[in-house]
């Protein structure tokens, strides 16, 4: 019975390999290793059983163990995506455009605390803060120095945006429109995962109610006017950072998954008309099998809850898409050029899990971030992955290891009794406001940081193997002067604009937001191209919202 | 000392980081202290207010956003304002080493760079708080060595190595207490074998007055002078009020019999490699 379920696939798979590879042609006609020995697209057991049918089965098929695409990397390499931004829109789009020249093939825009947390620069709250960890965005003008000479329709844009998703994305939109890119064409995702902020990241801003609300609008929004745009991307990658292992990555990421799920549901959204648009965004550390385990065990445990606990019918709702980046908590400030191996490793791991996109951190980043010279690195080592390795040659090359195998549904098993344990709590988020998760992870970061001190974990240069070094590796700086610059270019904004207009589309808002049955993105796409400020759009929502002040 | 040390940590600015502030409290709580957390986007007018209203006897900052250089100072013109700038503050994060001499200048006591194990901090703040108790407070570690006092080395060698099967560490010669030793490994510690080299020696003159037998047992300790110091000031007797070359690299004491019912102690601090 297995063996014909098997043959069943086999053929669905063959058809779709054709249909894909019409569309993308592989990116040769045959592959071969350095010996000429032939490279097949995909290897199989000999002896196909119902449970290789059953679990595994074949890439592009549920429930996708072995990946996503019929073809994988055969056909296109992952998206290598570095996550950049510092300083001022117009320094940041000098680094963009520099990175697309080296072969980047997405951008990923990072943005300053102040942005992140909903206020303007010349706000006292931003002090100190101004484009440190990216780019300062203050209104519109901002975003179109951004991405002035960038068409937009050319490129797919990251964004690590969530509180105020909504606000970057309008800004997104309207620069769009300003290059005649019509909003059908704009590609890109939205980080837009505010539960993790609860649990480990921090930039929340209003409590969780309203932001589930803003979130459904912007699924909504979007579905019917961005079409191409992912509207979310649940993010395990700051749940590890913050400490968690890679079992709890998984499962607390999923849990919030669900959570959106169940908020667009319901608000009114069928399952099919916004999952496809739901992406996932994983960490990669240095455990080499676990991290390939993890994402294998990920998509199949995703495709399952999606068709069988929510009945999605559309293959694409079933189908987990995710970004990688590299973990930074694995970087050690002690001999720095030892990240370079951490990141090769972890960037592999990744690869070997199917990812559709990547960050690869720079060494340097356990100081500051990162020189010119350390992202180029960083770059560099996806690309030797990518052309000289041979691993992208065929799909899934691990598939079928026992140890892999077992890895796989051993983190599942794992992962599926935390999500019948979130559900007790009655979901991802009262787990949050109970503090479940957050005590979970604390307690593994705490246990990791004994096993560290003990030396029962060795990490090279820190707690062993260290050297006497003089530690001044040349790193980036962000000027001061910038934060007393772009107080005086959001100040200028204000001065400039039409003061009635922009107050008229920031009481619509404010009305709107009363409403809970009102979709709010229209109404802050107006403001937005009034020039209202990021600081003064979040500012109406908090006086209506409320603020979240923490556990 | 009865009063716990009180410790605030405190995340000044957005970032939202947290998992090393949230480990440092945990490992400090762990060596006895209290510490109140403050959780994050704390102002440094914020900080300061909670550091007084909870009377800490010190503040540790975190930020890994590169917002320090502004921040850090601002806490400790924070704290001046209140009056209250005899709180030490202490920092941590991602923070460039090049940065480190500025926050210092700034009036920052101490900055801990990533990697740092918690111990150390624990152990820092404990000095900082009380320079003369730190580390006199913490019990000796374990017993070095158990020094038994032997005619000559090589009659016995035979019970130690052969009957009982230890492990012979070494043998050295201490010019300065006139005797040869031997050192044989028994689990986390060694029984020292003495034998006198003259007469001059004073394991030839105990053995004299009381025979062969145990002579001392000897505590595994840090920070000997400062130990010492603070014995000397609580008046127990002392053979040696300053420490002295031991075997192996170590730095030794002598507490007089009369501090424990007539038995020998030695104190002994091994440096580290």
């Amino acid at each position: 019975m297995g063996q014909e379920k098997f043959e069943n696939q086999k053929k669905q798979w063959e058809q779709e390999v054709e249909k894909a590879t019409a569309r993308f042609p592989e990116r040769k006609g045959s592959f071969h290793t350095s010996s000429d020995i032939s490279v097949e697209r995909l290897y199989l057991p000999e002896n196909p059983d119902e449970n290789y049918a059953e679990n595994l089965g074949f890439p592009g098929q549920y429930p996708y163990t072995r990946g996503i695409q019929p073809t994988m990397y055969r056909s296109r390499f992952w998206t290598m995506r570095q996550y950049a931004g510092f300083g001022s829109a117009k320094e940041t789009n000098k680094r963009f455009r520099y990175l697309l020249e080296q072969g980047q093939t997405g951008l990923s825009v990072a943005f300053d605390l102040p942005t992140q947390i909903g206020y303007d620069s010349d706000d006292p709250m931003a002090e100190g803060e101004v484009g440190k960890v990216g780019v300062a965005i203050d209104s519109l003008k901002d975003m179109e120095d951004l991405f002035d000479s960038i068409p937009l329709d050319q490129v797919s844009t990251s964004m690590t945006i969530n509180a105020p998703a909504s606000v970057l994305l309008a800004m997104y939109i309207a620069v769009g429109e300003k290059q005649g890119v019509p909003k059908e064409k704009l590609t890109g995702t939205i980080q837009n995962d505010i539960l993790k902020e609860y649990i480990a990241r921090g930039t929340y801003i209003f409590p969780p109610k309203p932001s589930m609300r803003l979130i459904t609008n912007i699924f909504e929004y979007c579905q019917q006017h961005v079409p191409k745009f992912n509207t979310i991307s649940i993010s395990g990658y700051h749940i590890r950072e913050a400490g968690s292992t890679a079992v709890q990555e998984v499962a607390f990421t999923l849990a919030n998954g669900m959570a959106y799920v169940d908020a667009a549901l319901e608000s009114g959204l069928k399952v099919d008309q916004f999952a496809p648009r739901l992406a996932f965004f994983f960490n990669a550390h240095n455990n080499f099998f676990e991290e390939i385990a993890k994402f294998r065990a990920a998509r199949r445990i995703w495709a399952k809850i999606m068709k069988e606990h929510y009945g999605a019918e559309n293959p694409k709702s079933w189908k987990l898409r995710f970004h990688t980046q590299t973990g930074g908590s694995t970087l050690t400030a002690q001999q720095p050029d030892n990240n370079i191996v951490r990141v090769t490793l972890q960037a592999l791991a990744a690869v070997l899990g199917g990812t559709q996109s990547l960050h690869t951190n720079s060494r340097d980043e356990a100081l500051a971030l990162p020189t010119e010279e350390s992202a180029r690195i960083a770059l560099r080592t996806q690309q030797i992955i990518a052309h000289e390795s041979g691993v992208a040659d065929t799909v899934d090359p691990l598939g079928g290891s026992y140890y892999i195998e077992e890895l796989t549904n051993q983190i599942e098993k794992e992962v599926e009794a935390y999500i019948e344990k979130i559900k007790e709590f009655g979901g991802a988020v009262q787990a949050i406001e109970e503090g479940y998760m957050q005590r979970e992870i604390h307690q593994s970061a705490y246990e990791a940081q004994k096993r560290i001190e003990s030396k029962e974990d060795i990490v090279v240069g820190m707690n062993e193997f260290q050297v006497d070094e003089e530690l001044n590796a040349e790193l980036l700086r962000v000027d001061e002067q910038l934060e007393y610059d772009q107080k005086k270019n959001v100040q200028n904004v204000r001065n400039t604009r039409d003061e009635s207009k922009v107050n008229d589309k920031l009481n619509s808002l404010r009305n709107a937001a009363r409403d809970e049955k009102e979709n709010l993105m229209p109404h802050i796409l107006e403001a937005v191209k009034a020039y209202a400020t990021v600081g003064e759009i979040c500012n109406v929502l908090r006086e209506e919202f409320g603020e979240y002040t923490g556990m | 000392m009865d009063r716990k040390i009180r410790v605030l940590i405190a995340k000044p600015g957005l970032d939202g980081h947290d998992r090393g502030a949230l480990v440092i409290a945990q490992a400090l709580r762990d060596h006895g202290m209290e510490v109140i957390y403050t959780g994050l986007r704390q102002s440094p007018g914020q900080i300061a207010q909670a550091a007084i209203q909870e009377d800490v006897d010190v503040i540790g900052l975190s930020s890994l956003s590169g917002a320090h250089r502004t921040l850090f100072p601002k806490v400790i013109s924070a704290l001046k304002e209140q009056n209250a700038e005899d709180i030490p503050v202490i920092g941590g994060g991602v923070i460039p080493y090049e940065d480190i001499p500025y926050l210092e200048e700034q009036g920052i006591q101490k900055v801990f760079t990533p990697g740092t194990p918690t111990e150390v901090i624990a152990q820092y703040i404990k000095q900082l708080v009380d320079p003369s108790a730190s580390d006199v407070t913490e019990p000796p570690e374990k017993i070095a060595h158990i020094g038994i006092a032997v005619k000559n080395i090589d009659d016995v060698m035979s019970f130690y190595h052969d009957l009982l099967g230890l492990k012979l560490k070494g043998f050295e010669e201490v010019p300065s207490e006139g005797v040869k030793v031997a050192f044989f490994e028994i689990g986390e510690t060694s029984i020292e074998l003495l034998e006198p080299l003259n007469e001059e020696s004073p394991i030839h003159k105990y053995i004299e007055k009381r025979g062969e037998g145990i002579h001392h047992i000897a505590l595994e300790v840090k920070d000997i002078e400062d130990r010492l110091k603070h014995y000397k000031d609580q008046d127990v007797p002392l053979i040696h009020e300053t420490p002295k070359d031991g075997a192996h690299n170590s730095k030794i004491a002598f507490l007089h019999p009369k501090a424990a019912n007539g038995v020998l102690y030695e104190l002994c601090e091994h440096k580290e490699e």
